[in-house]
């Protein structure tokens, strides 16, 4: 599988496709989605359609594909091979949702949380497939939150397909089967070639599975902690596991929009001038103080006569 | 009575020892004074297109925009030589660097002219033009 797309630049969210097979565009069609990599800590998310003629289930089926996550890297990668050599009649697409995307969305002032980001890239490569003139009747999803909302969601953009959204239907339906091997080999291959954007030399690549309970996700995790900055991009600031690290390990950062005691943010605010690096005790007896115009106050300025 | 009796010393480096120094101006407080590895985390993490830098800090997205210095003011980089022990002391700081323009970051949003920052850079022509003699 070719990532260059997305390691292109990986701070970003990148969507990967196979040419879509004439067939799909006449014939009926069904497609599955599935997930890889949501809870992991390190490395992306990656979501994943895959499709096929619905006359052509039975020669999927003979493909042998299986829920991926009880299969092992060799065989995934196996399968993906068997899946790109039946490109006469099974296409796939791809979005990686990079850590920094994650982390930025989740973090917004307004947030987005991970079952939005998620809904949104299923239902964008779905609209994908539409727009590449893929003849949808059915469509499978796997789930692992409540699926008759889901399900109505998607039934409601998408009239005039079928849809059904199953927890576990990675092992039910073999297009959802085949679409959670495409995701779970861009996952592996993603994570296992990381390109780290920051300049850190030689990065220990033992970061294990990447989910937070892993021993050696949580060393690697300690031992690339920065105090000022945190973690590299590979790193999901918004998993809570990061976040309990940073407040006991790096410096505390406060933004505007923080949710914290009043007092408190009230105090710091006093002391945002970058003159107070220089601060000493004010002269006292400075009482009459002559109003500063707005220009001044709007805009922080303040005469000084010493630093 | 004199409000501040003490002198606060600069030290200016000979113009050509002085290094440069890249400055970001971020929207957060951070509580530290010191050195932070700049160049290793977030220099090379800063992308830029069309014109509009990105850039992460904590997991937090932000867009920036290169400000320049008004016409003939140029940036210090000051650091304490030493701290005075009491209040009646002079004060000495040298120049550890300089800087002709920054980059001013916002939180999710691109800077505008309307910023706080960008606006107050306003002033120094502001107070030249007032204080500029009147021509009839």
């Amino acid at each position: 599988m070719d990532l260059r797309d997305f390691e292109a630049d990986n701070s970003v969210s990148c969507r990967l496709s196979s040419p879509v097979p004439d067939v799909c565009r006449t014939e009926d069609c069904c497609l599955g989605i599935d997930e890889a990599g949501r809870g992991p800590v390190l490395g992306p998310m990656v979501y994943g359609i895959c499709f096929c003629p619905v006359s052509r289930k039975e020669n999927l089926k003979n493909l042998k594909v299986a829920d991926s996550k009880t299969l092992s890297e060799a065989e995934r990668e196996n399968l993906f091979l068997k899946l790109d050599k039946a490109k006469g009649f099974v296409g796939w697409a791809l979005q990686i949702l990079s850590p920094n995307t994650i982390s930025t969305s989740m973090l917004q002032r307004v947030k987005y949380n991970l079952n939005a980001l998620s809904h949104d890239a299923a239902i964008g490569l779905v609209q994908y497939a539409l727009d590449c003139g893929v003849q949808l009747k059915e469509v499978f999803v796997d789930t692992v939150g409540p699926a008759e909302k889901y399900e109505e969601k998607l039934s409601q953009r998408f009239p005039g397909v079928k849809v059904t959204v199953r927890p576990k239907a990675d092992s039910l339906f073999p297009i959802v089967s085949a679409a959670s091997i495409c995701a779970k080999v861009a996952r592996d291959h993603a994570v296992k070639d990381w390109k780290f954007t920051e300049d850190l030399g030689r990065v220990d690549t033992d970061y294990g599975s990447g989910y937070p309970n892993d021993p050696k996700t949580k060393s690697w995790l300690l031992k690339y902690l920065d105090p000022v900055f945190g973690y590299p991009q590979f790193v999901r600031f918004s998993w809570s596991t990061a976040q309990t690290l940073l407040d006991s390990k790096a410096v505390p950062v406060h933004w505007d929009d923080d949710e914290e005691d009043g007092e408190k943010a009230a105090a710091r605010q006093n002391n945002t001038s970058v003159l107070s690096y220089f601060s000493r005790s004010k002269p006292a007896g400075n009482t009459h103080t002559r109003e500063t115009h707005r220009f001044f106050t709007e805009r922080r300025l303040q005469s000084i006569d010493t630093l | 009575m004199a409000m501040n009796s003490c002198v606060t010393v600069v030290q200016l480096g000979s113009g050509t020892q002085v290094h440069q120094s890249e400055v970001h101006l971020l929207p957060c407080d951070i509580e530290h004074d010191g050195a932070a590895q700049v160049a290793e985390f977030f220099t090379p993490t800063v992308k830029e297109r069309k014109h509009e830098k990105t850039v992460s800090f904590r997991g937090r997205g932000l867009k920036g925009q290169e400000v320049t210095h008004p016409q003939g003011y140029t940036g210090l980089v000051l650091k304490e030589v030493q701290k005075p022990s009491s209040d009646q002391e002079d004060r000495v700081v040298k120049v550890s660097s300089v800087f002709h323009n920054f980059t001013y970051w916002n939180l999710e949003t691109p800077p505008t002219s309307d910023d706080r920052v960008m606006m107050s850079m306003a002033w120094p022509k502001l107070a030249e033009m007032m204080r500029a003699p009147v021509e009839d």
